[in-house]
């Protein structure tokens, strides 16, 4: 009688984890699987080789492009950290009425429900020599010269990264502001804290697990992207992820799954060092 | 409903329930009979609920056998039972009108929308609630709600009407008020209801069978008034707040009373009614907290040590409308209860610090079987509040 | 999390409002900018001034000159996020009625879900077409791609249905079957009902992250694409406002879409709260 329940769990769990193994399961041992192997003009040599790792590792332009993910992962961590704490923060302590809060949560959020690639365009009409912006300075004065770093640069990759992943730091962090217990901060009042006080030695604290996740998906989505440099950039840039697409482009699937690979590991010790500092599992399954 | 018997008696044999390693319930013989209301009575943990889901049908028992109108049902689904619940929360569903709440039992076994409507709006009057069919739970007050979930169960005319803390929700006032309703409703129906508390005052109160239970075992099960006047154990002596409980080893039997004497010397007599009290043997005894005089102690000295009397200092007074309650410190550490009627008090009022020294009469005396610290850790939160 | 209503405001209020008003132009300038641009006149360019005000650049989509197969993308993506909008709800919902038991391997489905989730979608992707190529399996926007998108929505629901479950009372059953319902009436006439507002919150997850997806399908369509794989082919060849235009047809579609599920959901908690404020 005991086993019935649980026959009953794993019939409902079934399906979602019959796609998941069918649909990334086996897909990402495919693509270990392929790693190892050898191609030439077009073609798929399933072996076992090192070579593809081995051409990565010696090659000057990995560590060129990691450097170069990396530098994007850190500025636009930093940036959207600074942006969503303070918006959450905002939320959260700053808003009256629950009305508001909900509100203004949804003003933010509803541009992430549309898509990706056309909210990184409608940059271009902005940034560009005849965009909003340097008509904009140059018709105040401020300018006398359109800047041309504001488009297909490494400034107009990282404010497309802020205008898309913002959320994602906005959410987790406003998530466990909300969970503060109001009594603490009541308590601390009480006791003569001041409102910077407040925020460094309570609020921050407590919303460390917000920040830890937001930071997960931040790095990892910029770490992980390839389309957002590629136009941004103007080609300038790369990223290990736009020149992986590169290598897929041309069919040179072994190296761009060793690639692949290699990026998981490296970005997979980032999150485990996040989580090292803080709890997520609590967090996730709430 | 089984066809024929509306028999609500209900017999629970040799119960235990275990929730892993732990015990909830211990082998458990309670037999409830048939249109009584009783009472669960006892802390939180102490296994009443888990009784009554078993009673329910919600929780099966690791062993042991339950029979409702003498037949067995474990295994049956609560339907087939003949009881019906009334949740903690209400549990009212939130999507549905109140009339469609009411009627939600006559639904799911088809019957047509006029009917179901008609026979939940009958059901409706009966606990004054008509007037807010159509509206929607959330715009209830709790007492409402409550009358509600009480249609709720009634509708699928059950033989027995499970009560899981009903009054825990509502505020004092409340309270007070629908403690009647229920016990009418009960009268009225002639059903057996089996009603779930950690108030004693409550169960007192609507009370036929009262069951005071601890640690997953039955303390005592009797009428309400034998509980508070005759308690069996000093757990229930302790829990129901009555009295007060004392103990020590008998030191001379005399007249026909033994003589008990506690290590700070405290000491009370009680007639040895046919045993013979063995000399050295422990007793454990308590005395009503409205059955003592108190006075100021004139000279430390001259009252220690008599029977049937405690010198102390007053610790803390109470006043409670219709009688003062004064506490006196004992030199254990447990408090002494005295409850003076408030004339009594007013003629001579007495202070916190006061000497005092408090007498009874041996023919007030309980003997209690058991421990004489059980319940003790419980004390804080039995409190006890009578009236 | 309700203030009482206290006194004036401090000075960094003000400060704070203003980051927030910063940062909602920041979010919705860009935006508005090509909303206005794709009313652009038929001889204007990519940027401003504006040459006149036409619908020129919507007619060229509809015929689709020079701007590639936008009508036909269109409604693929359309189909697309319909279907795997349904799936996600009836999967997830399943799934996470199924994850309120302990049962073994639940942690192993549970990871792979939040890995699933963390992945580049360019590698899953990447995956499934060699897996398919190597199967001798032709790719297709409603095999592969329909596959790929829920190894992405599907976590999301399942998050979503965790949340939404763990504030669910179970009570509510237990009265149901104290009154006589069996486990599918239980779930008929209570769970689902009173799950409602969650269930079209991973409803419009589906739809919306299946709509918008490109690092996953970008892969795996095949040669029929999706909207927003037009919409990248758009970017490098095409140089006329119709890419404005669809980017403006585009928010639409979610809009209307989150339009929809937020009234309902709305609709919904309006009924079901609480004088005092707080949802059941």
């Amino acid at each position: 009688m005991k086993a019935l329940p649980r026959l009953a769990s794993w019939i409902q769990v079934a399906p979602v984890a019959l796609i998941l193994v069918l649909f990334f399961g086996l897909p990402m041992l495919v693509v270990v699987a392929v790693s190892f192997f050898d191609y030439g003009q077009g073609r798929l040599y399933p072996t076992f080789i090192f070579d593809n790792y081995l051409e990565i590792f010696s090659s000057s332009v990995t560590l060129r492009l990691y450097l170069s993910s990396l530098k994007f992962a850190l500025i636009v961590w930093a940036v959207t950290l600074f942006i969503g704490f303070n918006i959450a923060y905002f939320l959260v302590f700053h808003v009256r009425t629950l009305l508001w809060q909900i509100g203004l949560f949804l003003l933010c959020t509803v541009p992430f429900w549309t898509s990706n690639i056309i909210r990184m365009i409608s940059w271009i009409p902005f940034l560009g020599r005849n965009g909003i912006f340097n008509q904009t300075f140059m018709g105040f004065g401020i300018v006398s010269q359109p800047m041309d770093f504001l488009l297909f640069s490494d400034f107009a990759v990282v404010v497309a990264y802020v205008h898309l992943f913002t959320l994602f730091m906005v959410v987790p962090i406003f998530n466990s502001m909300a969970r503060i217990d109001r009594s603490l901060i009541e308590a601390a009042y009480d006791a003569g804290a001041g409102r910077w006080r407040i925020l460094t030695e309570i609020v921050l604290p407590l919303s460390k697990t917000g920040i830890a996740l937001g930071s997960i998906f931040v790095i990892t989505l910029v770490m992980g992207d390839f389309f957002v440099v590629k136009v941004m950039s103007g080609g300038q840039s790369a990223s290990v992820v736009s020149a992986l697409s590169n290598e897929i482009a041309a069919i040179q699937y072994p190296p761009a799954a060793a690639n692949a690979m290699i990026l998981v590991a490296i970005v997979t010790l980032m999150v485990s060092g996040i989580l090292r500092l803080v709890d997520i599992r609590r967090e996730l399954t709430g | 409903m089984p066809a024929g018997t509306r028999n609500g008696e209900i017999r629970i044999v040799g119960v235990t329930k275990r929730f892993g390693d732990m015990a909830a319930v211990r082998d458990l013989t309670l037999t409830i009979p048939d249109k009584a209301y009783c009472c669960l009575l006892g802390p939180s943990g102490c296994g009443k609920t888990t009784i009554l889901r078993m009673i329910a049908g919600h929780e099966s028992p690791t062993t042991g056998e339950i029979r409702i109108g003498g037949e067995p049902v474990v295994g049956l689904s609560p339907v087939q039972r003949g009881t019906a619940m009334m949740f903690q929360s209400y549990a009212l569903f939130p999507h549905r009108s109140v009339l469609d709440n009411v009627a939600f039992s006559l639904k799911l076994r088809g019957a047509s929308k006029a009917e179901r409507h008609r026979q939940a709006r009958e059901l409706l009057a009966k606990v004054r609630m008509e007037r807010f069919a159509d509206r929607l739970p959330a715009q209830l007050s709790g007492g409402q709600q409550q009358r509600v979930a009480l249609a709720r169960a009634l509708i699928t005319n059950p033989r027995v009407l499970l009560l899981d803390e009903p009054l825990s929700a509502l505020d004092e006032y409340l309270r007070l008020r629908m403690r009647g309703e229920l016990r009418r409703v009960q009268k009225e129906l002639g059903i057996t209801f089996i009603h779930v508390t950690h108030t004693q005052l409550e169960a007192i109160a609507v009370a036929d069978l009262v069951v005071v239970m601890a640690q997953g075992a039955i303390e005592q099960a009797a009428s309400a008034q034998e509980i508070f006047t005759a308690p069996r154990t000093a757990y229930v002596a302790r829990f129901m707040g009555g009295q007060n409980v004392l103990s020590g080893t008998v030191e001379r039997v005399a007249d026909g009373h033994a003589i008990v004497v506690d290590e700070h010397g405290v000491s009370f007599s009680t007639a040895a009614n046919g045993e013979e009290p063995v000399r050295g043997s422990r007793l454990v005894g308590s005395i009503r907290r409205d059955r003592i005089s108190v006075s100021k102690a004139q000279g430390c000295a001259t009252a220690s040590g008599k029977v049937n009397s405690l010198l102390g200092e007053v610790h803390a007074i109470e006043y409670q409308g219709s009688y003062v309650k004064l506490t006196i410190e004992r030199p254990s550490g447990e408090g002494f209860v005295a409850n003076i009627i408030d004339e009594d008090f007013f003629r001579d009022p007495l202070d916190i610090g006061d000497s005092v020294l408090a007498r009874w009469s041996a023919r007030d005396v309980l003997i209690l079987e058991g421990a004489a610290d059980a319940g003790e850790a419980s004390m804080d939160e039995a409190g006890g509040v009578l009236i | 999390m309700r203030h009482a209503a206290a006194g004036p405001r401090p000075w960094t209020f003000y400060v704070f409002a203003s980051f927030f008003a910063l940062f909602v132009l920041f979010l919705y300038g860009p935006m508005t900018v090509i909303y206005i641009l794709s009313f652009q006149g038929p001889t204007g360019g990519l940027t401003f001034p504006m040459t006149g005000f036409s619908l020129r650049w919507f007619h060229a989509l509809v015929a689709a000159e020079r701007v590639g197969d936008i009508g036909g993308s269109f409604s693929r993506s359309i189909v697309l996020a319909v279907i795997v909008a349904v799936l996600t709800v009836v999967l997830s919902v399943t799934a996470g009625l199924g994850f309120r038991r302990r049962f073994p391997g639940s942690g192993v489905v549970f990871y792979l879900a939040i890995a699933s989730l963390i992945m580049p979608g360019l590698f899953v992707g990447l995956g499934i077409a060699v897996g398919f190529q190597l199967l001798g399996l032709d790719i297709d926007w409603y095999t592969s791609a329909l596959g790929a998108q829920l190894t992405w929505t599907l976590p999301y629901g399942l998050l979503i249905m965790f949340a939404v479950l763990g504030r669910f009372n179970r009570a509510y059953e237990e009265a149901a079957t104290d009154l006589g319902a069996t486990p599918w009436q239980r779930l008929r006439e209570v769970v689902l009902p009173i799950l409602l507002p969650g269930i079209i919150g991973v409803a419009l997850f589906g739809f919306t992250l299946s709509y918008d997806e490109f690092p996953r399908t970008v892969l795996t369509a095949g040669t029929r694409n999706t909207l927003p794989l037009e919409v990248w082919a758009m970017t490098t060849n095409v140089t006329s406002p119709a890419l404005f235009a669809v980017g403006t047809v585009t928010t639409i579609v979610s809009f209307i879409a989150i339009g929809v599920a937020l009234i309902s959901i709305a609709v919904i908690q309006r009924r079901r709260t609480r004088s005092s404020g707080e949802p059941i």
